[in-house]
């Protein structure tokens, strides 16, 4: 990372609330700071897991990723992730392991959830590519203000009731088609759409 | 260089964390060979936290917070996780070193195959290995059902164009093609079907990119 992006990413990295938060946890395990991303985050993620249909383990799974903040934090790197993004992956890690373990059979599996889903920053390897990562969540927030609610339902259903396309598409009663055209509307408005980028 | 990326619906379902192990599987295979397609999980992942922040709260039980104290303090100085040490990527971890050695069965003429569904005992999604000998040309067929391909060696070409190292293909029942090996490497592709919700025949033709 060259000294400029630096300069510019610095100003953007502070407006994320909880990043220095847990920078802290993760560097000196301060209890208050996690404390605060606590009363913070867990109440969304026990939500998170009532919607994802796991409401009799939605505490256990509020403490599975709290615990994993705490190890992890020290591998929390701002550049790489906003806070609550990083929150938003392992919660979706723990999400997924709960699952597995909870229709596991006597079969244990060559790979871990976390060879498939990475969490960012795990990789140090990978460069700090582009501002883009800080960019996005405020970007997201502004774009998603402007788009129709059916967008965001169908959105939402996705990521919070853990639903493919198909599902959305019989529960809302509305061809599959539909379903597509509305997430593609949307992603083409927060630009994840590939022409809107520079390939 | 990899030109064939998957499509946002299907990165979105990733970043939700909704497809099964094998389908991940393809994605993340790209992902590591992709920044570009990276950056757009990337905002996709934000997308997620957005979408978590803008729906209801819950409140935790009271002693929810003391109780996370309890266990940390309970388990003293765990090792933090092994970012440093650098990980085996998920295909050394199901396949070993050399996908070229492991035990091919030879299917018609220039393709093997190897089926690999018993590494994902908790899918029922068929998750095929194949192989295609350099200059090799498998014979003319279409496919049913979708199938979420992903390019582990060498190249293949058909009418569509040339598919590289890493490169993302899904094929439907409308895809009929020819496909040939190009370039001097055997062409090994990694294969995912996903059983259609509707069974309407027997379902044990092998099913793949290079031959139905
Ligand atoms: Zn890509």
């Amino acid at each position: 990372m060259t000294t400029l992006e630096q300069q510019k990413a610095k100003p953007e990295g502070r407006k994320d609330p909880w990043g220095p938060l847990l920078e802290k946890v993760g560097k000196t395990q301060d209890r208050a700071a996690y404390h605060a991303l606590f009363e913070h985050f867990a109440p969304q993620i026990k939500y998170y897991a009532i919607s994802n249909g796991l409401a009799s383990h939605a505490e256990e799974l509020v403490q599975e990723v709290f615990i994993s903040i705490w190890r992890r934090s020290c591998l929390y790197d701002w550049r790489k992730a906003a806070a609550s993004t990083w929150i938003f992956t392992i919660a979706r890690n723990q999400r997924i392991d709960m699952l597995r373990k909870m229709k596991r059979s006597s079969a244990e599996m060559a790979i871990e959830t976390e060879d498939l889903w990475q969490i960012p920053g795990d990789n140090e390897d990978e460069p700090v590519t582009s501002l883009h990562r800080l960019m996005s969540e405020r970007r997201i927030r502004e774009s998603l203000s402007l788009l129709p609610e059916e967008q965001i339902t169908v959105i939402a259903k996705v990521y919070m009731e853990h639903k493919s396309h198909q599902m959305v598409a019989d529960e809302l009663e509305i061809p599959l088609g539909t379903v597509k055209s509305r997430v593609r509307l949307a992603l083409n408005k927060l630009k994840v759409i590939l022409q809107d980028q520079n390939v | 260089m990899t030109r064939h990326h998957p499509d946002s619906l299907s990165l979105m379902e990733y970043s939700a964390g909704n497809l099964s192990q094998p389908h991940a599987l393809c994605i993340k295979l790209h992902l590591d060979q992709c920044p570009h397609c990276r950056s757009r999980v990337d905002t996709l992942d934000s997308l997620g936290a957005v979408m978590m922040d803008q729906q209801p709260k819950v409140s935790v039980s009271d002693t929810s917070f003391e109780q996370l104290l309890a266990r940390i303090d309970s388990v003293p100085a765990e090792a933090a996780p092994a970012a440093k040490t650098p990980r085996l990527s998920p295909l050394q971890k199901l396949l070993g070193e050399d996908i070229n050695q492991l035990p091919w069965k030879r299917q018609l003429g220039d393709v093997s195959v190897l089926d690999i569904s018993d590494k994902f005992p908790e899918q029922n999604e068929r998750v095929v290995l194949q192989k295609l000998v350099a200059g090799g040309k498998a014979p003319a067929h279409t496919h049913r059902g979708n199938e979420t391909t992903i390019v582990l060696q060498g190249a293949f070409a058909d009418q569509k164009g040339v598919f590289n190292q890493w490169d993302f293909v899904v094929l439907n029942e409308q895809d009929e093609h020819k496909p040939v090996a190009v370039g001097c490497e055997d062409c090994i592709t990694l294969s995912v079907l996903s059983a259609p919700l509707k069974l309407t025949g027997t379902f044990t033709r092998m099913l793949n990119p290079f031959i139905r």
